[in-house]
């Protein structure tokens, strides 16, 4: 049995992330895997896992304590033999051998000397000294910016490049001013003075997607469009299918069919599925078909992502969806679960209401509301018939999408609802 | 009150210590440099890798000179005054200690001679000649080095030499036991043979030089084993005794030899940081086990004002290594953001022939379970060495298998230390095979040899016939 220190492993771009829960005490057993304790950044929460089996001796973090990639968060007992050694680890205490200014006899094997290695597992940034250095100083991760040198090599020009990109976008948490928009001060009021309130902090999740939301409003020109499908016929499979599905451990809803139908409208109207570079100067179309899914928990709106939704069954997609939303609800969500999207979806069907007009998910360049579906009279060969329609909004960036493509996709998708076996045409 | 103030103090002039109060000076701070010596440039300068690389240089031309009888041309016997060549290795020692001095002093650096120690986290106290002398700091820089591990049991006998007084070369013994069969007692046995002792090497592990692969110390040991009067590995020695006629030494081991006279036995079997020597505790600056000082990749210590760098503060102890974290550290003093982030550290045996590698060894590789391909190109292959006479020498170098780039590199042979630097700057730029052996090398040359053994990993090369690595 040997002791091992567990540290926080690398949890992406992020700086100091906050504890919000511990998953288990001293003298718990875990296995390899396991989540030991829950973080919550910007804009998710984050389980992190055990890299070993063995009993926990002591937690090194509380509830509310900041940590950071390498931040030490347990002791663990740790089971089986070799185990317990860190690959790699930086041996301050490394006893010196190997050099000529350093020991012979009482030497340690020369896996004592990993200070200095290069750790080619985790191929580091492919960047030279002065790149790194520079990199450093401007407090850029290397490994969020592609090196445009020989074989991907990274150049200062790129580190360079990837700083303005970031001021221009005003990312990387800064905030740009954007030319041109003079708006009132905020107005600061007292509301006590007219009746009694109470202040309540925005949460984390609820900041982050302010910010979001006030920068897409303000930088995107949105159009909404609306339109209205009929989905009386898949509404009818729908229902016939739901058995089938709850014997496969799934939910049926109709969610599945709506990303079906987006993803082939999206095949066919690429530029839906494409977002605006930095300079405003390119398209960039996506190839692959990442869905947003909006889904309203107590903690605030997220959006996680459906990966590759133009590969997956019906069956797959509702099941991920389900999952998702699950662990959107629970907070369990992983960062690369909120990311990568190419476009997104906001139901708010089960809730009620006709029409909406949703903001944009910048940098994608539309998005697509759903209200609740209604039965309709419907005019059709000189009668009335009970129809079952669904309203749908779709807003988008104008600056990409022109006003008869944005009518044109609408149109489509409806078409595509309406009789979801021209998807295979 | 303090006698003197200072932006930053360096404790220790070693090439660490200097090298960070020469830059924390030239970004325009206040600096004393305090150095219990008076001569600056630490182990390194006065009795380390200068004075020794002097005399390996000796070492190296009278073993080609003796090497040449074989090649038709006969010196006859050298003739040794000793005085003269202690006189030579001096004078080098002091021409670089006054440069420095000369430098410190160009460079407005206050430099203090006494032995410092922390009297507080903001104040270090002197033990001058003249008295004691407070200095206070808003930043410190530890670079106190390390010395020479001592072996209890041993007798305190002017003829109990360590790197240091075989350095000072008072005689030249005619049997010399070197305890430590690493790298600074094969460096002074290399010497000493040169000048004519019996030396007898005695280590406790089964190899010599424990940190390179093996297939890069084989070469060296078989150059050795007829010049040297005996190697003897795992084996220890139990006891010394001080008798009027030499040191009567015990050995313990398997086929440890039986118990024999020595004129001279130099201890060379490791070396301890310095760190229990600072008043570490008076500051409050946190010390390992071990005596290392802990810093993170800044250098910066527990304490976010002293930082630590070089031998003090953790391995490799080297001398590059120290004056790199020496300009980190004073970059950090200076509160630019900066950090030692180099990705190799080259290290060198100065023996006859050298050893040098960088970067992850095989036995690295298999320990860290990082992949990688291979490539060695023998010496014998290079019309250079095979002019020299010296086809022993071999060229390794380590490719990860993943990113295709150089991640290691092991040279044996003469100037292997030389050779070592273009691996080094290629593991640092990120270069692979194809980079390195479309580089074009001059011939005939050994630096060649190393891209021709990138030329093996790339399965291009023309000069030894490899059938089924081609492409």
């Amino acid at each position: 049995m040997a002791e091992r220190e567990i540290k926080l492993p690398d949890i992406g771009d992020f700086d100091g992330v906050e504890v919000i829960e511990l998953l288990v005490k001293a003298g718990d057993r875990v296995a390899a895997e396991q989540s030991l304790l829950v973080l919550e950044s910007d804009k998710a929460t984050m389980e992190i896992p055990s890299p070993v089996a063995g009993v926990v001796r002591k937690l090194l973090v509380g509830v509310g304590d900041v940590v950071r990639e390498g931040t030490p968060i347990a002791l663990l007992e740790v089971e089986g033999v070799g185990e317990g050694i860190e690959p790699a680890t930086p041996a301050v205490e490394a006893p010196a051998s190997a050099s000529p200014d350093a020991s012979p006899q009482d030497a340690p094997s020369s896996a004592d000397l990993a200070p200095y290695t290069v750790d080619a597992p985790h191929p580091a940034a492919h960047a030279g000294p002065s790149v790194r250095r520079l990199a450093r100083e401007l407090g850029v991760d290397l490994a969020l910016v592609p090196g445009r040198g020989p074989k991907g090599r990274i150049l200062e020009e790129d580190v360079q490049g990837y700083v303005k990109a970031l001021i221009a976008q005003g990312g990387g948490g800064a905030s740009v001013p954007i030319a041109g928009v003079h708006v009132a001060a905020p107005v600061d009021v007292d509301f006590a003075k007219f009746g009694p309130v109470q202040s309540e902090a925005l949460n984390r999740v609820r900041r982050v997607a302010s910010a979001n939301l006030h920068r897409s409003w303000v930088t995107v020109p949105h159009v909404t469009q609306f339109d209205d499908a009929d989905v009386t016929e898949l509404e009818s499979f729908r229902q016939d299918h739901r058995a089938e599905a709850e014997a496969r451990g799934t939910k049926l809803t109709f969610l599945p069919f709506l990303v079906k139908a987006v993803v082939k409208a999206l095949q066919e109207f690429p530029h839906f599925n494409a977002s605006l570079d930095r300079s405003g100067e390119n398209l960039i179309v996506k190839r692959y078909f990442h869905i947003g899914v909006a889904v309203d928990t107590e903690h605030g709106l997220v959006v996680p992502v459906v990966r590759d939704a133009d590969r997956k069954s019906l069956f797959e997609l509702a099941a991920e969806l389900q999952q998702l939303s699950e662990k959107a609800r629970a907070r369990r969500l992983r960062p690369e679960q909120l990311q990568g999207g190419s476009f997104s979806i906001s139901s708010l069907g089960g809730i009620g209401g006709t029409r909406f007009t949703p903001i944009v998910n910048h940098p994608e360049v539309a998005i697509l509301g759903v209200s609740r579906m209604e039965w309709k009279p419907v005019w059709r060969d000189g009668a009335f018939v009970p129809r079952r329609i669904l309203p749908l909004s779709l807003s988008y960036d104008h600056r990409v999408i022109d006003g008869a493509d944005g009518a044109r996709f609408t149109g489509r998708l409806a078409a595509l609802l309406a009789d979801l076996r021209r998807i295979l045409l | 009150m303090a006698d003197l103030r200072a932006d930053v103090v360096v404790l220790g002039a070693g090439p660490g210590g200097y090298s960070a109060a020469f830059r924390a000076a030239d970004l325009g701070r206040s600096v004393v440099l305090v150095e219990r010596y008076p001569a600056l440039g630490g182990v390194c300068l006065n009795v380390g890798c200068i004075p020794s690389k002097a005399l390996l240089h000796v070492a190296e031309v009278m073993a080609a000179a003796r090497d040449l009888a074989e090649a038709g041309v006969d010196f006859g016997a050298p003739k040794l005054d000793l005085a003269k060549l202690r006189a030579r290795k001096d004078a080098v020692v002091a021409q670089l200690g006054g440069g420095l001095a000369k430098m410190a002093e160009q460079r407005g650096v206050r430099v203090v001679t006494g032995t410092g120690s922390f009297a507080g986290p903001q104040r270090l106290d002197v033990a001058t000649a003249e008295g004691s002398v407070a200095i206070e700091f808003a930043r410190a820089i530890v670079a106190a080095g390390s010395r020479a591990v001592q072996l209890p049991d041993f007798p305190d006998d002017p003829r109990v030499l360590d790197s240091t007084s075989a350095l000072a070369l008072d005689v030249v013994p005619q049997r010399l036991l070197v305890v430590g069969g690493g790298v600074i007692g094969l460096e002074l046995a290399t010497v000493y043979e040169a000048l004519g002792a019996d030396v007898t090497i005695v280590e406790a592990l089964d190899r010599l030089m424990p940190g390179p692969d093996p297939d890069l110390v084989r070469p060296l040991q078989r150059r050795l084993e007829p010049r040297l009067a005996a190697i003897h590995l795992r084996t220890k020695v139990t006891a010394v005794e001080a008798r009027a006629d030499g040191l009567l030494v015990a050995f313990e081991g398997e086929k440890a030899p039986a118990g024999d006279l020595f004129d001279r036995v130099l201890v060379a079997v490791g070396r301890r940081p310095n760190g229990d020597r600072i008043g570490a505790e008076a500051a409050g600056i946190r010390v390992g086990e071990r005596g290392f000082v802990a810093v993170d990749e800044r250098l910066a210590t527990n304490l976010p004002h002293v930082f630590a760098i070089g031998d003090v503060a953790r391995a490799p102890l080297l001398a590059h290594k120290a004056s790199h974290e020496g300009k980190a550290a004073a970059e950090a003093a200076c509160d630019l953001r900066v950090a030692f982030d180099a990705r190799a550290i080259p290290s060198v045996a100065y023996t006859d022939p050298e050893v040098a590698w960088v970067g992850v060894t095989e036995s690295d590789a298999r320990a860290q379970k990082i992949e990688v391909d291979v490539a060695r190109f023998p010496w014998a292959a290079s019309g250079r060495a095979l002019g020299m006479g010296r086809s022993e020498g071999m060229t390794k170098l380590l490719f990860a298998k993943d990113t295709k780039r150089l991640v290691g590199a092991g040279i044996v042979g003469p100037h292997a230390g030389d050779l070592i630097g273009e691996c080094a700057l290629a593991i640092e730029l990120g270069a692979d095979a194809e980079d390195i052996a479309l580089t074009v090398h001059p011939h005939p040359t050994l630096g060649e040899t190393i891209g021709l053994a990138a030329e093996v990993a790339a399965g291009t090369v023309t000069d030894l016939y490899l059938p089924r690595r081609s492409r």
